[in-house]
């Protein structure tokens, strides 16, 4: 919950979490205005009501229970709630219930039930790409669209891009918007290991259930880059790469690309070399075999895009698609359905 | 380590002097509108004479010498003179710190060996290793000289500037040494004599003493350098607490570990600009910042580089200063993107303390030799 708090401080009550007592359960509720998330608790419930304490507070407190059992008792006419587990007692002053925003209404919106894993996993194949960069909001989000009965999820920060084609059971919903991705990782941490996801709309938000926990989150106004052309369609080289050998390489040479300075990766005939780096704290160098042929070309990425980017893939091989120095590269699967496209770093020299 | 330091002799008075020299023998300040608030940036020798220096405002200076000649700075040219300047110091000393536009370290024990005299040396056997070793200091700090005269020849040879220089076994020393014979000057301090040398100095002249340090030691009577590397520890820490106290008595008393540091440039490139009245109007503020990321982008594109951060930079009617930065992904070299990024910094700093500014600037930093691509 305390995730759905506001962190940036300038509105107080944001900085709440709501405790709603209704039809015998508890519900809480909390909301930074972009994301608000809201979960109904078991427990014994006497009387209704409602109160809004300060949510960092309570989070901290109920860490840092003594026992098991906790007890809330909202006292209005003393404006406190009192928290209390065997010896222990907090009490925490409410703030005033009315000024907690209206979160949008699951139950007012057309849902739709997809399968957890496919949607989750989609997720975790191209959030990393998206920008964290809010001068421009538009990237900082995810491309979700349902197409037939497949699922496109697309990503950048415009330093690389993934896309990832899901096919997807059940009656897909007819979504296509822009939604931050904090709010589809925050989804994965609500939902993993869970079956099934709830998925609507309502106005410009979208909302995702799981059991009884629901995650709304705003859409993002505005364009998403066409990100079918931005993908090349014609490469010089492919070269087929083993993923964890691949993977080992890079990370090892990775460690010599201090201060952000760029990996190289040399092609020649049936050989990589990957090296790195840095003035005045050392290089590191390693060659592996490859299938390449033609002219050698030397080409740089940033060590941790390029690291995301092999990470991302889920098949024991990867193809590494290369135009030169200059143009975009794609690291693809044999299946065909995920796409990272990497920017290089043009070499000094 | 044998370093020198060396330091352009009022470098943007020497360059206006040098594109007209019927400067040469007038009071001459480089800076602001004297009839504004604009400070003294340079001043010559003979505007010197009259008590002016940087820093102090150009009003004051006018006062001072009424018939002194105000020019307004001209960066793009003093860069274009800096440049000549480095490129003929690296022709005699390849490995050069550099610390601003008109100073920097350069590492003279690298080619030290190069200038010793022609002279037959000594040559001893293996029992008077130390006294070879004794000779070949003082050797190579005679030869230290010479190096250090080579690089004056070949910077007047290439620019007609001068400059001067200190040389010593660490940076603090030769910081202090370059500054004791402008202009023109050269001052070899041996290595073994720092802190004899460093003595006498005021301890504002020790690089790493500010005006706060400056106060707290005066209070106590400490003014000399020789007063301040004497201090206990006791005392020290009471009046320079933390670790800046024993850093600065060792430089007090000749010891600076500080190698030259070469790894990364770590150079910042800024601009700012003094108003003539305080501003309050968020269209001039940001026009002029926009007007000076065009001017960083070209001085970025000059030199085949990418900043990843920007800072906006502002300074209220009562001197007070704030700044923001941001640091980005990647490097960007455009004036757009420098310019936007300027801005909303620009409202981010007025938006924590809103009101009329007497100053805005913006700068570049974390500067790269390649540039990460962006999709197109």
């Amino acid at each position: 919950m305390s995730r759905g708090l506001s962190t940036r401080g300038t509105v107080q009550i944001l900085a709440g979490v709501l405790l709603q007592v209704q039809d015998g359960h508890l519900e809480l509720a909390a909301t930074d205005m972009e994301l608000s998330l809201r979960a109904k608790l078991d427990g014994n419930v006497e009387g209704e009501g409602s109160a809004v304490v300060p949510g960092r507070l309570l989070t901290e407190i109920v860490r840092l229970l003594p026992e098991e059992q906790v007890v809330l008792e909202h006292r209005v006419e003393e404006s406190t709630v009192y928290v209390t587990s065997g010896s222990s007692e907090s009490r925490l002053r409410t703030y005033a219930v009315e000024d907690f925003p209206r979160l949008p209404d699951p139950a007012t919106s057309a849902l739709s039930t997809l399968e957890a894993e496919p949607l989750l996993d989609t997720i975790s194949r191209v959030s990393r790409a998206a920008s964290r960069d809010e001068s421009r909001p538009v990237l900082t989000g995810i491309l979700v669209r349902f197409e037939g009965s497949s699922l496109v999820m697309a990503a950048t920060d415009s330093y690389r891009m993934a896309v990832k084609e899901t096919s997807v059971g059940g009656s897909p919903p007819d979504l296509d918007a822009i939604v931050p991705a904090r709010a589809l990782d925050e989804l994965r941490r609500i939902a993993a290991g869970a079956g099934e996801i709830q998925l609507g709309t309502l106005d410009n938000h979208v909302i995702f259930g799981v059991g009884d926990t629901w995650l709304t989150t705003r859409r993002i106004d505005g364009q998403f880059p066409n990100y079918r052309q931005l993908l090349p369609e014609a490469f010089e080289h492919e070269v087929k790469l083993p993923r964890d050998e691949f993977l080992d390489v890079i990370r090892r040479a990775a460690v010599m690309a201090q201060r952000s300075t760029p990996l190289r990766l040399r092609f020649a005939e049936g050989e990589l070399t990957v090296s790195a780096q840095t003035q005045d704290i050392g290089e590191a160098r390693e060659q592996m075999p490859i299938g390449f042929s033609g002219e050698p070309l030397e080409i740089g990425f940033n060590p941790v895009w390029l690291r995301d980017g092999i990470e991302s893939v889920v098949e024991d091989e990867l193809t590494l698609k290369l135009i030169n120095a200059l143009r975009p590269a794609v690291i693809a699967e044999t299946s065909g359905d995920f796409w990272y496209l990497i920017m290089p770093i043009r070499l000094a020299g | 380590m044998i370093v020198a330091h060396l330091d352009l002799d009022a470098f943007f008075a020497g360059v206006e002097e040098l594109e007209e020299p019927s400067l040469r023998t007038k009071p001459l300040i480089v800076g602001g509108d004297p009839r504004g608030r604009g400070v003294v940036a340079t001043a010559n020798y003979a505007a010197r004479a009259f008590g002016i220096h940087s820093a102090m405002s150009c009003a004051e200076a006018l006062r001072r010498c009424p018939h002194a000649v105000f020019v307004r700075p001209r960066h793009a040219l003093y860069r274009q003179y800096s440049q000549a300047v480095w490129t003929a110091v690296r022709e005699v000393v390849p490995t050069v710190e550099r610390t601003g536009i008109d100073e920097g370290y350069l590492d003279v024990g690298e080619v030290a060996g190069d200038f010793v005299s022609a002279a037959p040396r000594s040559r001893r056997g293996e029992s008077h290793i130390a006294v070879r070793q004794a000779r070949s200091a003082h050797d190579n700090f005679l030869a230290a000289r010479r190096v250090a005269g080579a690089v004056q020849a070949a910077v007047r040879g290439s620019t007609s500037l001068t400059c001067s220089l200190g040389v010593a076994a660490c940076k603090v020393v030769a910081k202090v040494a370059s500054d004791a014979r402008k202009p023109g000057g050269i001052t070899v301090v041996p290595a073994g004599r720092e802190a004899a040398y460093l003595a006498s100095f005021a301890v504002r002249k020790l690089p790493g003493v500010g005006p706060k340090a400056e106060l707290r030691l005066a209070r106590a009577g400490i003014e000399t350098v020789a007063q301040l590397a004497a201090l206990d520890d006791s005392t020290l820490a009471r009046l320079l607490p933390g670790k800046v106290g024993g850093m600065l008595r060792d430089r007090a008393r000749g010891i600076d570990p500080r190698p030259l540091e070469l790894a990364v440039e770590r150079i910042s490139i800024s601009q700012e600009e003094t108003f003539e009245r305080d501003v309050a109007e968020l269209e001039v503020l940001r026009a002029e910042l926009r007007r000076m990321s065009q001017n960083l982008a070209g001085y970025l594109a000059g030199r085949g580089e990418a900043a990843r951060t920007v800072t906006t930079k502002v300074r209220y009617p009562d001197f007070s200063i704030r700044s923001r930065s941001t640091t980005l992904p990647a490097g960007i070299d455009d004036a757009e993107t420098i310019g936007d990024l300027a801005c909303s910094l620009l409202d981010r700093a007025l938006r924590d303390r809103p009101g009329p500014l007497r100053l805005v600037g913006v700068g570049v930093s974390n500067l790269e030799p390649f540039r990460q691509l962006a999709i197109a």
